[in-house]
């Protein structure tokens, strides 16, 4: 089958699905407090992946499961992944919608914005993995250069960009007192993370890889041969999936439940089941103003219900992702992770993943003190009523939603790492200081509680 | 013309054929049958994608109808080519190492909107691959496209191919995706670039109108 046709015949089988589902978006309610949408919702997903299977598109063939393979994969599922070793080592489980449980893995990082290779990339890492609730965090690419030069996709030097990544990461994290730290590599080509694998100084079995399901429910070799390193090395997976708005699966409904389906391909197809692991769901518009949709209204309310369709009915444990439109040190970045965790931590995930970063590549837009924020506010939020995180998630959209326009390239840029911090003591300046406890207060007045 | 357009916008493309064989037989301009009928049905397709109101299958769709009817306007035109007619062709995929496919979709079907002569060569193509369909089409753009930061460095080696092949002038080179931008553009020397789909397609109409000054 060619993959125009399994990308139309998707399009066409989930505006069906969404009809008999009668599944409909709902921007007054960026955080979903029903139910039985919820469940509609999973079952509509369900029938998605079973009439659709997954695309492989380099072999050009589907691949089908029977609804008793489908569920027997389920079945797998423990619900329980173990990350990290010694002193960081931790236990991922499971958490159900309004759990009062605090997450139980938050991951930091920095990504979609270029970092200089070696020391300075040590000193960023550094700064998020001296925040105490990062549990781990998420590594990929882009680097700006190798050995100085410029990294090509697929050439020899991404095998030793991989390799140089890992070594960088387990200097920060050894930096910092926490050398047993768990970290995900997210290097596109399967080989750089194959050459990352070293159980002393690089990506140990209690790291992980990420693998990617491609829009929509298509996989390749590079992902295959990911998530089969993973299985034969033995090390954590990471799977991240995500409907997109506008793409081929139509509106938010349609993404909605073709993320559902993404994430049964994970535990039929990526077999998240066997040994360590946890996925993300994301939830995208493939929009045509380049900004990012992580933390626009329609995908909260996607992330909302996809997270508690997930949680209800079926024990894969599902994080959560924020890439943001406004930069590091602004307000408005503080207010779209608010967002983007209100539809999350409320509606049942596990926990978060690959860190809160801007959208827009540029050198060193990253720090620790957003991932220290991402943490805290994860953690706050444990307890929190759908009901009071979807009046949270309207403020917060009240403040930041105007300013995502095509003029202001999505909003602020916001503060390199080298801006924000002190490099010396690795800290951050007073002014930024200031605007993440300007914040934090604003958020107490709404009747969110930090606990740090 | 009503037909032509309605035909493209219900995304028919059985309706769009028989639209477009009954403006042959009325002998109507095929340039006009295009660009007030179906290119303006496929233009609103665009103006509701942009506002979210339609998404990517019904540009493609729309696309499939105003291409079958095209065809249509050639035969009457007794073996002609309407591609002398048109705003200008481009070649258009991502680069080596990319399979990111949905936004330059996007932009090939904004293109064709806009009158263009699109020939979508795919993702993850190599500089060679470009630059021959670019030859072969006789293409006045190359477009590119790259969604990540490892594969925006084929978009250099492309247009260092094209110098090295002494085509650099024959081609104009229009570059985009995610984290491509104008900076990116200027340092590697492309001729435009394109922030999104209506940007890419304000840019290979400027390189165009210029060119055909």
């Amino acid at each position: 089958m060619t993959a125009r046709d399994f990308d139309m015949g998707l399009f066409h089988t989930t505006t069906r699905l969404v009809k008999e589902h009668d599944i409909r978006y709902d921007p007054e309610n960026p955080v979903s407090c029903d139910d039985g949408l919820a469940d509609e919702v999973w079952k509509a997903g369900l029938e998605l992946f079973q009439e659709m299977g997954a695309y492989c598109i380099n072999s050009s063939r589907v691949i089908k499961f029977s609804d008793s393979e489908t569920r027997r994969s389920l079945g797998e599922l423990r619900g329980e992944a173990e990350i990290g070793e010694g002193g960081e080592h931790r236990t991922i489980t499971l958490r159900g919608v309004e759990d009062p449980r605090p997450p139980t893995i938050v991951c930091g990082g920095v990504i979609e914005s270029n970092v200089p290779e070696g020391d300075m990339f040590v000193k960023l890492y550094q700064s998020i993995a001296q925040e105490p609730l990062i549990d781990g965090f998420y590594v990929g690419p882009p680097l700006l250069s190798s050995e100085g030069r410029l990294v090509r996709s697929g050439t020899p030097l991404e095998a030793h960009l991989g390799r140089s990544m890992a070594t960088w990461v387990r200097e920060a994290t050894r930096r910092v007192g926490r050398p047993g730290m768990h970290f995900i590599s997210a290097c596109t080509p399967a080989v750089a993370n194959i050459a990352a694998a070293d159980p002393v100084d690089g990506l140990r079995r209690s790291d992980g890889i990420v693998a990617t399901i491609m829009t929509e429910l298509k996989t390749d070799y590079e992902n295959l041969t990911k998530v089969t390193f993973s299985h034969d090395y033995g090390c954590v997976k990471h799977v991240y999936n995500g409907g997109m708005i506008g793409g081929w699966s139509g509106g938010p409904e349609g993404a909605l439940i073709v993320a559902i389906a993404n994430a049964i391909m994970a535990v039929a197809v990526y077999k998240i089941g066997v040994g360590s692991s946890y996925n993300a769901l994301g939830y995208l518009r493939a929009s045509s103003p380049n900004y990012s949709a992580f933390v626009t209204r329609p995908c909260l309310w996607g992330s909302s219900i996809g997270s508690q369709a997930i949680s209800r009915n079926t024990r894969i444990i599902n994080t959560a992702v924020a890439m943001t439109n406004a930069g590091p040190g602004t307000e408005m970045q503080f207010q779209e992770i608010t967002a983007a965790q209100c539809a999350a931590i409320p509606c049942g995930r596990e926990g978060l993943s690959q860190g809160a970063r801007r959208f827009k590549v540029r050198p060193l837009l990253g720090s620790g003190l957003e991932n220290r924020f991402w943490g805290e506010l994860a953690y706050a939020l444990a307890g929190v009523k759908r009901d009071h995180a979807n009046a949270i998630a309207k403020t917060m959209l009240s403040k930041y939603e105007h300013k995502i326009t095509k003029e202001s390239d999505g909003g602020p840029q916001g503060y390199t790492f080298d801006e924000m911090y002190d490099l010396k003591t690795l800290t951050p300046k007073p002014q930024f200081l200031q605007v993440y406890e300007s914040v934090k207060k604003e958020l107490e007045d709404l009747g969110i509680n930090f606990r740090y | 013309m009503h037909r032509l357009s309605d035909a493209v916008t219900s995304f028919d493309t059985e309706a769009a054929v028989a639209a477009a064989k009954e403006a042959v037989a009325l002998k109507m301009n095929p340039v006009k049958a295009i660009e007030e009928g179906l290119a303006k049905g496929l233009r609103e397709i665009g103006d509701k994608f942009e506002n979210g109101e339609l998404y990517l299958p019904h540009l493609i769709m729309g696309a499939d109808a105003l291409e079958a009817a095209v065809k249509v306007l050639e035969g009457g035109m007794g073996g002609g080519s309407l591609d002398s007619m048109s705003k200008g062709s481009v070649v258009i995929g991502t680069v080596e190492g990319d399979i990111h496919d949905l936004g330059f979709r996007i932009v090939a079907s904004m293109l064709r909107a806009n009158g263009f002569k699109v020939y979508d060569i795919g993702f993850n193509k190599k500089s060679v691959e470009f630059i021959e369909k670019a030859k072969e089409a006789n293409a006045d753009i190359i477009a590119v496209s790259s969604l990540m930061t490892t594969t925006m460095p084929f978009m250099k080696d492309l247009i260092e191919a094209l110098q090295a092949a002494g085509l650099r002038d024959r081609f104009l080179v229009v570059v985009g995706g995610g984290p491509v931008t104008e900076g990116w553009s200027k340092e590697i020397g492309a001729d435009g670039y394109g922030r999104d789909a209506a940007e890419a397609v304000r840019a290979a109409t400027a390189l165009m109108a210029k060119k055909r000054k």
